[in-house]
């Protein structure tokens, strides 16, 4: 896949390294070590295939804060997609990810939470319908995930 | 001035012509691209060509020697350079035709340099073909040209300088100190501009309105100077030498017995945000916009002054002046100035930093800009020169400031506001100097200390504890209890990320174009660069003219920068002044139209579209004539014309059709042709050479003063001939250099538009672009987007087009 269809190669020039993005980033909350600052930096010192093996880059939530302040329009969660893409089309998806799809293709929900319907009657609400799992599948097939990951 | 001026027509016959050709090397700057000794060989056998040589560099001593010695030894009568753009060089080589003894008006250039080597850097043999083209097509231009003689204008020995910052002081007190009058037109109440705003001034720490209040009375002195205030300009007529300008002076309300002691301002009940101190304290309606001003006067602000409906609803000030100073019925009056030369000083605007929402300014009271900053830490401030935070008058003890606010930013200002990295370094050695145990943070991307004197500041704050940290912060949060105020980033240089807790914040803003500077631009012609800020007619050599002949650049309406270089380029805008007010005249260009009396039936059609009303005549004389000294030479008027009776000396009709035949004598379906006007998008077209932007080489461009000299005839001959493409280019329709003469382009373009489509032809062939002289990429865009419109094009097509418009202009000389 090349990344650079997906995310105008130009504008990695342009980032003054002002540091606004990470400033504004809520993934920094969480895992003070990643940025997209430092992204940009190692797409332009290091190259693209080196960053395509940091699992930083899966920490990203694509909330678009970055892309909102950045002085330079820089279209950072574009760029973040398109990584993520590139490495999980080379099989360089985070375990803990991973074992979320595989869930998701199984069940039709990433995450088990114990005693949901117990939870949600105690808020009032039904429980939960069954998941579409079949549907999900299919949609899961489609973006070609099961090449990388066996479900 | 003869009565019926005659149309000059060419000296030599045809076989009395003997061409010169030098083509330049420029160095490896064309000769690395064009092949030049095989451009000279080639124009040796173009027609009347006597010489042709290459140089290294044609412009250097010896290779002007040259062409004196062929123009004497050789009999030259024509002299055609190929070289770099006309722009740069033609008064080089029209000097040294003149000086050997030929007409300097029988000179012709081909840009084989901005317009052909610089864009077509990686193919040799097409910039090569290109550059044969262009100096055929000089070549049989020349052979049409014809001498022309300038006409001497005098020069009124009177200045205009619009703007009373530093920048409009130092320009006025030269001129005035050489002896000229000198008018000071100032829009506010005052003289001083952001240098009397500011504390103290970087890099040497000298008190600022210490320094300026001196000049300032200087100026309200000067018998040389005569200061209007609240003024500005509202037309501008004329040219060079000979300006009519009218000001609108607007009504002060207070005479000049006043004697500035203030009784009337404590009994007025009026109040208003004090502008001077950047809206942090209050005035009245009657004011004096600060302590040093100049005119020491008060006045009133009418918007605020009960009195603005037209009856006295109140005399409070009045009554308290015991000088009786106070004119309620003082009315705005327009004079009308003639004046010789201009100088624009018209300074900068501030950035307002309301829309970066995440940084709080305008919601948070602890986050302030550094123009606020300098009115806090004066002593005429409105604190007193107590630096105290807004929200609680508390003296901060921690004090962040942020960097290139509104600057270098796709979002503000995309350029470096040269002031505001040095500036902050300034303000917090002030604050350190007060009140050393605060703590300073400047958050920066790059701190710029290029000046003199600017580096050893820099450090100097770093000894004294300045902690610089690189990183801009993403966001700001307030601590509502306490108006403190929470940055988060990440410290690029270390790589971790930080929250500190200040106490308050200083965004260090840009600076940027005034928001009004297009009246002035447009009122005076003048042409703007892509950040908005005022274009000097050359960068590195002409850098206070402008394009306009007889007005000039000082002080950051130029461009950002300090006081230092704006005091030095007022200097050098009044030197340039001074020289032309000296000499007491100038010459114009010869380039006006000419009309041929036997042949003019008196229809009166080009008096129409001229827009300086400088053709005169009627009906009953028989004939219009062209008033020579009002003529501008923009040539909008000859396409008016449908008896050949109007002509422009230099660009004559016969001249530019010879370089579009040549232009088109071979291989015509792939040829864009480009008119391009001199001012715009010729030089435009310069600008993406000087950038080196790559644009495909078959586009041939051929210049007029004004865009709306492009006859329709033309662009018909042009298609005729086969031409794939025909663009037509001028400045932006406000921008035009000659009163909006290209508002006839737009006409005469979307007429023949109209033509084409009746006659089935693909209108896209034709195509008008307006680009300004700082819009190569956008010159480039086109010309690329022309070629691939070209690619798609039948030669069939381009055929049964040259013929449905043939026969239509044969039907046309039938039928009449
Ligand atoms: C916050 C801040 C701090 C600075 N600190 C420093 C420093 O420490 N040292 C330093 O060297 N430089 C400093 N500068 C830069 C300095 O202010 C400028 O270099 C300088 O003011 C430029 O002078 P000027 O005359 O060109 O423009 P201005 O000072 O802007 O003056 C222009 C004048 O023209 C008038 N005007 C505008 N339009 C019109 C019109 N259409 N008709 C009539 N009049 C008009 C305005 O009212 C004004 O009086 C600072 C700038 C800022 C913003
Ligand atoms: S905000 Fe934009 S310019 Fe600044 S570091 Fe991030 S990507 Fe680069
Ligand atoms: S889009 Fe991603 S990188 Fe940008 S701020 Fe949001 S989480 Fe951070
Ligand atoms: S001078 Fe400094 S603060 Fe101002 S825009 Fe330039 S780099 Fe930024
Ligand atoms: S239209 Fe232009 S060229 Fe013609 S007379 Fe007027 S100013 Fe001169």
């Amino acid at each position: 896949m090349k990344i650079w269809n997906f995310f105008p190669r130009e504008a990695l020039y342009e980032c003054y390294q002002c540091a606004r993005c990470t400033g504004s980033c809520p993934a920094l909350e969480v895992a003070p070590a990643y940025g997209p600052r430092e992204t940009i930096l190692k797409c332009l010192n290091l190259g693209h295939e080196a960053v395509v093996q940091d699992e930083k880059i899966w920490l990203c939530c694509t909330c678009n804060v970055c892309e909102d302040r950045c002085p330079q329009k820089i279209p950072i969660s574009d760029l973040l997609v398109a990584l993520r893409n590139s490495a999980a089309r080379r099989g360089n998806i985070p375990g803990k990810l991973s074992i979320a799809i595989e869930l998701l293709a199984k069940t039709g929900r990433s995450m088990i939470v114990h005693q949901l319907d117990e939870m949600r009657a105690h808020h009032g609400l039904d429980p939960l319908p069954p998941a579409p799992v079949e549907e999900i599948r299919q949609i899961l097939k489609k973006t070609k995930l099961n090449e990388v990951i066996d479900f | 001035m003869k009565d019926k001026p005659e149309l000059a027509k060419p000296v030599y016959r045809d076989g009395d012509l003997r061409i010169g050709v030098y083509v330049c090397h420029c160095g490896k700057n064309i000769g690395g691209v064009v092949r030049c000794e095989e451009v000279a060989e080639f124009s040796k056998d173009l027609p009347n060509v006597v010489v042709s040589r290459d140089s290294l560099y044609t412009c250097s001593e010896p290779g002007q020697e040259q062409i004196k010695t062929d123009i004497r030894e050789q009999k030259l009568n024509r002299v055609v350079v190929a070289s770099c753009t006309p722009r740069l060089h033609e008064p080089t080589f029209r000097a040294a035709c003149e000086a050997a003894g030929l007409n300097p008006y029988l000179l012709e250039m081909a840009n084989i340099r901005e317009h052909c080597s610089w864009a077509h850097l990686h193919d040799k043999d097409l910039a090569t073909e290109k550059a044969k083209d262009l100096v055929s097509m000089a070549v049989h231009r020349a052979a049409l040209l014809a001498p022309q003689f300038e006409l001497t204008v005098p020069v009124k020995r009177v200045a205009m300088v619009i703007g009373g910052g530093v920048a409009g002081i130092q320009a006025s007190l030269d001129m005035a100190d050489a002896g000229y009058k000198v008018y000071l037109v100032e829009r506010s109440g005052s003289i001083g501009g952001r240098m009397a705003q500011i504390d103290k001034t970087f890099p040497t720490m000298d008190c600022s309105i210490c320094i300026l209040a001196p000049k300032m009375s200087e100026v309200g002195r000067h018998p040389n100077i005569e200061l209007l205030t609240l003024s500005e300009v509202k037309e501008v007529e004329g040219h060079i030498g000979n300006f009519r300008v009218k000001v609108l002076k607007k009504a002060r309300h207070v005479t000049k017995e006043c004697t500035a002691c203030g009784d009337c301002t404590s009994a007025c009940p009026q109040l208003a945000p004090d502008e001077f101190n950047a809206g942090l304290s209050i005035r009245r309606a009657i004011y004096m916009p600060f302590a040093q001003a100049v005119p020491s006067r008060f006045l009133i602000d009418m918007n605020q002054c009960l009195n603005n409906q037209g009856i006295v609803a109140c005399d409070r000030c009045f009554q308290a002046c015991s000088n009786k100073c106070i004119d309620f019925a003082e009315t705005d009056r327009m004079l009308e100035l003639e004046v010789g030369t201009i100088v624009v000083a018209t300074g900068v605007d501030v950035y307002d930093p309301t829309a970066l929402t995440e940084l709080g300014y305008g919601r948070f009271p602890n986050v302030i800009t550094t123009l606020e900053f300098e009115r806090l830490i004066n002593a005429g401030g409105p604190s007193g020169g107590e630096l105290i935070r807004p929200s609680d008058r508390k003296r901060p003890e921690k004090v962040a400031f942020l960097q290139c606010i509104g600057s270098r930013s796709k979002r503000s200002n995309p350029y470096c506001s040269n002031v505001c990295c040095m500036n902050t370094v300034k303000d917090a050695l002030l604050i350190k100097e007060h009140w050393p145990e605060t703590e300073i943070y400047v958050f920066y991307i790059d701190i710029r200390a290029f000046g003199k004197g600017f580096e050893d500041l820099f450090q100097r704050a770093r000894r004294e504890g300045v902690t610089f940290i690189r990183g801009i912060p993403g966001e700001i949060i307030e601590d509502i209890n306490s108006g403190n105020l929470k940055l988060l980033g990440e410290n690029t240089l270390l790589g971790t990320p930080y929250r500190y807790d200040m106490d308050m914040v200083i965004l260090s803003v840009g600076i940027r174009p005034r928001s009004d500077a297009g009246a002035l631009q447009r009122l005076l012609n003048l042409s703007t660069d892509t950040d908005g800020f005022y274009m000097e007619a050359h960068p590195k050599l002409r850098p206070v003219d402008t394009t306009t002949g007889g007005v000039f650049l000082a002080g950051a309406a130029e461009g950002p920068k300090d006081i230092k270089d704006s005091v030095t380029q007022a200097s050098a805008a009044a030197s340039r002044a001074n020289i032309l007010m000296s000499k007491g005249e100038v010459k114009v260009p010869a380039i006006t139209a000419r009309i041929d009396t036997n042949k003019c039936v008196a229809c009166g059609m080009c008096a129409r579209v001229c827009p300086y009303h400088a053709i005169e005549g009627s009906k009953d004389l028989g004939y219009y004539r062209v008033i020579e000294a009002a003529c501008q030479g923009c040539g909008a008027c000859v396409p008016e014309c449908k008896f050949e009776a109007l002509d422009q000396a230099h660009f004559t009709d016969a001249q530019i059709v010879s370089q579009l035949d040549q232009a088109l004598e071979k291989d015509p379906n792939s040829k864009i042709i480009c008119f391009a006007c001199n001012w715009c998008s010729y030089a435009g077209a310069d600008f993406a050479g000087v950038s080196r932007i790559q644009y495909p080489a078959n586009v041939r461009i051929i210049r007029t003063m004004c865009s709306a000299r492009v006859s329709p005839d033309w662009i018909e001959r042009a298609l005729i001939k086969g031409a794939g493409a025909v663009l037509v280019s001028g400045c932006h329709p406000a921008d035009c250099h000659y009163n909006n003469a290209n508002q006839n382009t737009l006409k005469r373009v979307e007429k023949y538009w109209k033509r084409m489509e009746k006659l089935g032809i693909n209108r896209d062939r034709l195509r008008l672009a307006w680009i300004s002289a700082a819009e190569g990429a956008q010159f480039a865009k086109v010309i690329q987007e022309m070629e691939s419109g070209i690619r798609k094009l039948e030669p069939k097509a381009i055929e049964v087009a040259a013929e449905a418009l043939t026969k239509r202009k044969t039907k046309k000389v039938e039928g009449s």
